[in-house]
């Protein structure tokens, strides 16, 4: 299964790049990374958001989601193979899924002030910038949920600790 | 008590310094061999583990570099903050079980230690240990030069030391720093971050509390002020745009993992199971004590786009420039002595490494023995170290005044690039190979010298980290697949099956 697990995860790696390159090659406005303050020394502006989602938005939303799925994958990939449980899988594809949706807030509600103009308000944030920050916070937490709530089940059983305290001794009986 | 306002604040730090020397002393007696200064003889528990993690994750970078980020960008750099939750538990997941495990079975001490016995190869130790030094070096001097600048800022409000010297601040600040580190080694560094995470919390919740209150209609109006004034830079990818957002979250997120100050630490723990307890614990520090970074700087920039403030000379002066307009001196003595705190704990956990690399890895990588008396270089390593970072600090200083906040990333991401793919994905996956780590290693390296010092520009604000990252990650698979499989040491071999 870690072969499998690994081609996949070299495969979003892969496409990663491929994006990274993509974007790279866009044709970029004046604006692709903030522009000086008109008035403001110091201080950068994003000028028109439109503008520089047109060109790259779409590979820049990809390339996220893939980090995203790369992250659970490698946690899955720390996890012993025998203790990937349906149950672990399905916790792991919850927390994917609770980050996607959660990406997609982010891009979708700021795509939505571009068009409008106007923005709902969340404890002290415009909406989009609200899910950033709240949003990827939560669903962080749930990772580490699952670390912490499951961690005799999927990361460091008692019969981990008993093998682990086996070959510790096995290992200096075979230096002496 | 407004009269009084530098006597405050001198008098904070003045107690906090106070505080790490005593410390510093009370660990001396502690530290008896090679083992006690680099890793604390793996004897800590789950509480100080875990202020240990968080306040070595963050530095004066945080305090200095982050608020001046908001304050030039705009949200952009929230991405380094809010990722913090997933970065935490990516990285335990990866690193802390095997890590904690590998040190025990054979003994390490260091993070190129693991890498030797991983990959069975010195050079493999070689190339992570010169990147560690590399690395450190860049980073302390960031953090000295940091530390230095906020002290010289304190002390020229003051008559007696109002015509002082940026050296004259460097070679004062540094010594404390020096001394905890040489006398009490990594377990000093430890006992010094939880007084240091602890202070930092404190600071982080005053000043969420202080930033609120600063307008009358508290966050939202600072948020409707830098929105009126230039709407992406309140909107979710700020003035920096998507793509620079995005990278910064693979690299401050992903990149946690690789770094070799906070992954260190996991190998000091007393019980593998006391995990389970350090990662939340260390999430809350960080997040509780971040709140500084987001409040401070979007506050500050709508301070001065809605013309409460004048425009600031630097993005840099943000943290201090706040403090003296909205924090009562009490607490601008707190948030000094927690931004002395977070420069400190992440400074004493470079100057351990750095040592660590110096006179235990690159000694057994070449000659394939340590030096003689490790206890006794290994401080005048330290000592060695912190003089030439603070060299390297006034040279840059002098010669370019670049953000701070950029040298600190700039730092980060060379660890991340180098160190993640063959630290975090190495200890998970047995076909990793030498080759493999080499070319990883070597390609991010590379990238990131270049970028940086040819002063290279990529387009769309794509960093020269992570394009070090996203090659250093397609070479480690590439090449690992192309050489043959590893034939792994047996108790390696039976540890990564546990």
């Amino acid at each position: 299964m870690d072969r499998t697990l690994v081609a996949v995860i070299f495969a979003v790696v892969l496409a990663m790049a491929a994006l990274l390159l993509l974007i790279g090659f866009a044709e970029a406005p004046a604006n692709a990374a903030g522009v000086s303050h008109a008035e403001i020394a110091a201080m950068q502006a994003g000028g028109d958001g439109a503008a520089r989602l047109e060109a790259v938005g779409g590979y820049a939303f990809a390339f996220h989601s893939l980090l995203l799925l790369f992250t659970i994958l490698l946690c899955v990939l720390s996890v012993n193979r025998a203790k990937r449980t349906s149950v672990f899988l399905g916790w792991m594809a919850l927390t994917f899924a609770v980050n996607m949706l959660i990406w997609r807030q982010i891009y979708w509600q700021h795509q939505v002030f571009l068009e409008s103009g106007e923005t709902g308000w969340l404890l002290g944030f415009p909406t989009a910038t609200a899910w950033q920050i709240y949003g990827i916070w939560f669903a962080g937490v749930l990772l580490i949920a699952v670390y912490s709530a499951g961690f005799r089940r999927y990361v460091l059983s008692e019969e981990d600790e008993r093998r682990f305290e086996e070959l510790l001794q096995e290992f200096r009986e075979s230096r002496e | 008590m407004e009269a009084f306002r530098q006597e405050i604040i001198l008098g904070a730090i003045v107690l906090y310094m106070a505080l790490c020397v005593t410390i510093g002393l009370w660990s001396m007696g502690r530290t008896r061999n090679a083992g006690d200064f680099f890793i604390a003889g793996r004897s800590l528990g789950p509480i100080v583990v875990s202020l240990a993690v968080f306040a070595s994750t963050l530095s004066g970078f945080g305090f200095v570099g982050g608020p001046g980020l908001v304050y030039s960008v705009g949200v952009s750099s929230f991405w380094m903050v809010v990722i913090s939750a997933t970065a935490f538990g990516l990285g335990f997941f990866l690193v802390a079980k095997r890590i904690r495990m590998i040190a025990e079975l054979r003994g390490c001490m260091s993070i190129p230690d693991v890498i030797a016995a991983r990959y069975g190869s010195e050079l493999a130790r070689l190339l992570v240990a010169i990147t560690i030094v590399l690395g450190v070096l860049g980073y302390l001097a960031t953090q000295i030069l940091a530390m230095s600048v906020v002290m010289q800022a304190i002390l020229a409000d003051t008559e007696m030391f109002a015509d002082i010297s940026l050296l004259g601040c460097v070679v004062l600040s540094s010594t404390v720093l020096v001394f905890y580190c040489v006398t009490g080694g990594v377990i000093a560094s430890v006992y010094t971050d939880v007084l240091q995470g602890l202070v930092m919390m404190v600071a982080g919740f005053l000043i969420l509390i202080t930033a609120m209150q600063a307008f009358d209609g508290g966050l939202r109006e600072a948020s409707e002020i830098v929105l009126a004034d230039d709407s992406e830079s309140m909107m979710p990818f700020g003035a920096a745009g998507i793509v620079t957002s995005v990278g910064w979250f693979f690299v401050f997120g992903i990149g946690l993992a690789g770094q070799p100050h906070i992954v260190t630490k996991m190998m000091m723990n007393k019980k593998l199971a006391d995990n389970r307890a350090v990662l939340p614990l260390s999430l809350l520090g960080y997040i509780v004590s971040a709140l500084l970074w987001i409040s401070i700087g979007l506050v500050m920039r709508a301070a001065v786009v809605g013309g409460g403030a004048e425009p600031l000379a630097q993005p840099d002066d943000a943290a201090s420039t706040f403090l003296a307009m909205f924090a009562n001196p009490l607490l601008a003595g707190i948030v000094f002595a927690a931004l002395f705190a977070a420069i400190m704990s992440t400074s004493d956990a470079f100057l351990n490494i750095g040592a660590a690399a110096i006179i235990h890895d690159i000694p057994r990588a070449l000659r394939n023995r340590p030096v003689n008396n490790e206890l006794f270089w290994a401080r005048v390593v330290t000592v060695i170290l912190a003089v030439v970072a603070a060299g390297f600090a006034l040279f840059s200083y002098y010669r370019d005044a670049t953000l701070v906040a950029l040298l600190g990333a700039f730092g980060w991401s060379t660890f991340a690039a180098s160190l993640f793919p063959v630290l975090a994905i190495g200890l998970n996956w047995k076909r990793a190979t030498t080759a493999g780590a080499v070319a990883a290693v070597t390609s991010a390296l590379l990238i990131n010298f270049v970028v940086q010092l040819a002063g290279i520009t990529l387009p769309w604000g794509i960093s020269g980290g992570l394009a070090a990252f996203v090659t250093s990650l397609v070479l480690f698979f590439a090449v690992s697949f192309a050489t043959p499989q590893p034939k792994l040491a047996w108790d390696i071999d039976r540890m990564m099956d546990i």
